[in-house]
């Protein structure tokens, strides 16, 4: 599969508002160089818009929403769901953006590690440690899974994941029941205890702002490690080789890597960030099902989300899961003046738009800005300026 | 019940899974060996002809719909599933020609990722079209009590095999001839010998100066009007609802094609066979697991086999 979504080599990071650029093939002295500033000004510029996040959804646009007659505003559970799907997508891009390898079976990581952290929370009921369990049994899948798919390419990789997750799907729903509870799920799923401790995870930060839960503060610790991994990851030399496999894959073996060993390593990596979200899921949600959590749809949604948003740089595919998350739960509530209520729509309307993008933008809602601003910026040729690893400012 | 007798009828319920999922696997995998364009929606085509098919239907009923309260149905003659038949494969011919046109065409120097990506997303307007349109509920099998003047409501006694319902008799009767149809067209016919070449090497078909552009058209929307039949014939045996698209079709095609062989109508038919015999065993012995061991034998055959049973290995990569 070649796939040359990333023209050129250049991968933007976005950062709240400002734009800095990556490093990519054309600038690796100093991007190694400068290694450690940007690494700190990532995950800076990640918390500053952590800590605002919260208030723009839900306070800002809730008060857009007065104004405007019509509650456009979140939910004070949405920002959590929002980053846990966050950390999903970006451990997803590692594979889908960088590495070019299409999975269509990531449910599968995702789930397990939601079962296996519900499992586990009926025994130690600490979030930390369901994390952690849940993120190794998911690593644990990942690798045998990654073993036998990783073989092939293409059409074949992403029908092998699929028909990996479904067969788990297919398990979890009868045959294994006794562990998973069947089509019944598991409801009512606690995280109190160590590491936490006695503090409910939907206690209020901020006694004026309730949109600033415990959980949301987990949620955003997560997702900043998170960041700083992937972060970390892509502008490192084996980074640069995920890169290298999704541009040309024959060009990165013939310069004598072993590109099996890369390959399973990136889908491994995007499951370890898939197995985290589904254990955060479960703390968050208290509610698992094989449908919500195993089932193929789910590893499209992640795709979606992460198309949505842009592949090819680090946290744009988060804009994606915000716009999905976003539009699944605030617009699908919405009713408007002439169209009525949105309802069951809102997913015709993410086809569209998915469709869209697709199409028009094949980097994505954060590409298609980001071409923008630079267009804007630097009038002119600013493909070529792209190509030799942006302009600075 | 004796063993052998339990044996008869999973051959026989397996041939009628394995019909249907021949014709879903032949649609894909002339389209995928042709033009090398993943369809991802193909189990919206399903879609399409299993719900055209119950709106004909039940609008060219005995009783009511349509043509009931315009009165021509006064002439005695149940309209019903025959109506459907014709009209189904049409609509899903006409479906398929705007797709290759419109979604299909702008796509086939894109990265074959783009291709899966687009075609996802226009899985998902069908299906949330349906929906909205006609509505998320579930709805019955329309099989109709008698066709052609049989009545197929009540089951034959067959020699070996015992009671059988005579309905899923004649779907296999009919489901086998559309598909040896569809193998004499391409294997008999110039417009099959284009697309066997075009399977080969579309380049080259190009070079000799053969209009393969409208050959595309034509093997997608042919391929869309087997998706569409096997939707009706699905229909009349199965309840109806948005979400089978991908369970029932895009997915069994893929593992069809997956066993069969990319880009082999011969596979197709084949892989199809295969699958529908283990689904058909698994389900009458332990239905639980049928699932599971169809999709795990899939994962097997690509591992141990990835050019498939009659396949080049060389498409879809």
């Amino acid at each position: 599969m070649s796939g040359d979504r990333s023209d050129g080599g250049t991968d933007v990071v976005p950062d709240g508002g400002t734009v800095t650029e990556g490093t990519a093939g054309g600038s690796g002295g100093s991007a190694l160089a400068g290694l450690r500033d940007r690494d700190d000004f990532v995950v800076v510029a990640m918390a500053a818009a952590l800590v605002v996040f919260p208030f723009l959804l839900i306070d800002v646009l809730g008060a857009i929403g007065e104004v405007i007659g019509i509650s456009i505003g979140g939910y004070s559970g949405l920002p959590s769901l929002v980053l846990i799907y966050g950390i999903i997508v970006i451990g997803f891009n590692l594979l889908l953006g960088y590495t070019g390898l299409l999975s269509f079976g990531h449910a599968a990581f995702f789930g397990s590690a939601a079962y296996s952290a519900a499992l586990f929370s009926q025994v130690v009921p600490s979030p930390i440690l369901m994390v952690i369990v849940g993120t190794i049994v998911a690593t644990l899948l990942a690798w045998p899974i990654g073993f036998v798919s990783i073989r092939r390419s293409g059409v074949y990789f992403a029908v092998l994941t699929l028909t990996f997750g479904q067969a788990l799907y297919f398990y979890a729903l009868g045959p294994g029941a006794w562990l998973t509870n069947g089509d019944n799920g598991f409801s009512g799923i606690e995280a109190h205890g160590l590491f936490v401790g006695a503090i409910p995870l939907d206690a209020q930060l901020i006694p004026v702002f309730d949109s600033y839960t415990v959980m949301y503060a987990f949620a955003a610790v997560v997702m900043l490690i998170a960041v700083w991994v992937a972060n970390r990851i892509i502008n490192s030399p084996y980074g640069l080789i995920f890169e290298a496999l999704g541009e040309n894959e024959e060009r990165v073996e013939f310069v004598g890597l072993n590109v099996f060993r890369y390959k399973l390593m990136a889908f491994v990596i995007s499951a370890v960030f898939a197995g985290v979200g589904g254990a955060m899921f479960v703390i968050h949600e208290q509610y698992i099902h094989p449908t919500t959590g195993l089932y193929w749809i789910q590893s499209g949604d992640f795709v979606i989300m992460t198309v949505l948003g842009g592949t090819g740089s680090l946290v744009g595919p988060v804009f994606g899961a915000l716009v999905f998350e976003y539009v699944a739960n605030v617009i699908s509530g919405v009713t408007l003046p002439v169209v009525g209520s949105i309802g069951s729509l809102w997913r015709f309307v993410l086809g569209a738009v998915f469709v869209f993008i697709v199409w028009v933008f094949p980097r994505g809602i954060y590409g298609a800005f980001s071409d923008l601003g630079s267009r804007l910026l630097g009038g002119g040729s600013e493909e070529s300026a792209a190509a030799d690893g942006g302009e600075h400012e | 019940m004796p063993l052998q007798l339990d044996i008869a009828s999973i051959l026989l319920n397996g041939l009628q899974q394995g019909a249907i999922y021949a014709l879903l696997g032949i649609g894909l995998t002339i389209i995928l060996g042709t033009m090398e364009f993943l369809n991802l929606a193909h189990g919206a085509l399903y879609l399409v002809g299993a719900y055209t098919g119950l709106i004909v239907f039940q609008e060219t009923a005995l009783t009511n719909g349509l043509l009931y309260s315009s009165g021509i149905t006064t002439i005695g003659f149940e309209g019903g599933f025959l109506a459907a038949l014709i009209v189904v494969p049409i609509v899903g011919f006409g479906v398929g020609l705007l797709m290759e046109r419109f979604v299909a065409e702008p796509f086939y120097d894109r990265p074959e990722t783009d291709q899966l990506l687009v075609t996802f997303g226009l899985a998902l307007i069908v299906e949330e079209t349906i929906k909205n349109v006609i509505g998320g509920n579930t709805f019955q099998s329309i099989a109709p009590q008698t066709i052609f003047g049989v009545n197929v409501s009540q089951p034959v006694n067959l020699p070996v095999v015992g009671l059988f319902p005579s309905w899923r008799l004649f779907i296999i009767v009919i489901a086998f001839v559309v598909i040896a149809a569809t193998w004499l067209a391409i294997e008999r016919t110039d417009f099959g010998l284009v697309v066997q070449a075009g399977t080969h090497d579309s380049e080259m078909v190009r070079i000799l100066g053969i209009p393969i552009n409208r050959s595309y058209s034509l093997v997608f929307a042919l391929g869309a009007a087997l998706a569409a039949f096997a939707g009706l014939i699905g229909a009349s045996i199965q309840t109806l609802s948005p979400q089978i698209g991908t369970d029932q079709a895009l997915l069994p095609a893929f593992l069809t094609i997956v066993v069969g062989g990319a880009g082999s109508v011969r596979g197709a038919i084949a892989g199809g066979l295969v699958l529908g015999l283990i689904i058909s065993a698994m389900t009458q012995t332990y239905s639980q697991w049928a699932q599971i061991v169809l999709y795990l034998f899939v994962a097997l055959m690509l591992v141990f086999r990835p050019e498939g049973l009659f396949g080049s290995g060389e498409v879809g990569e």
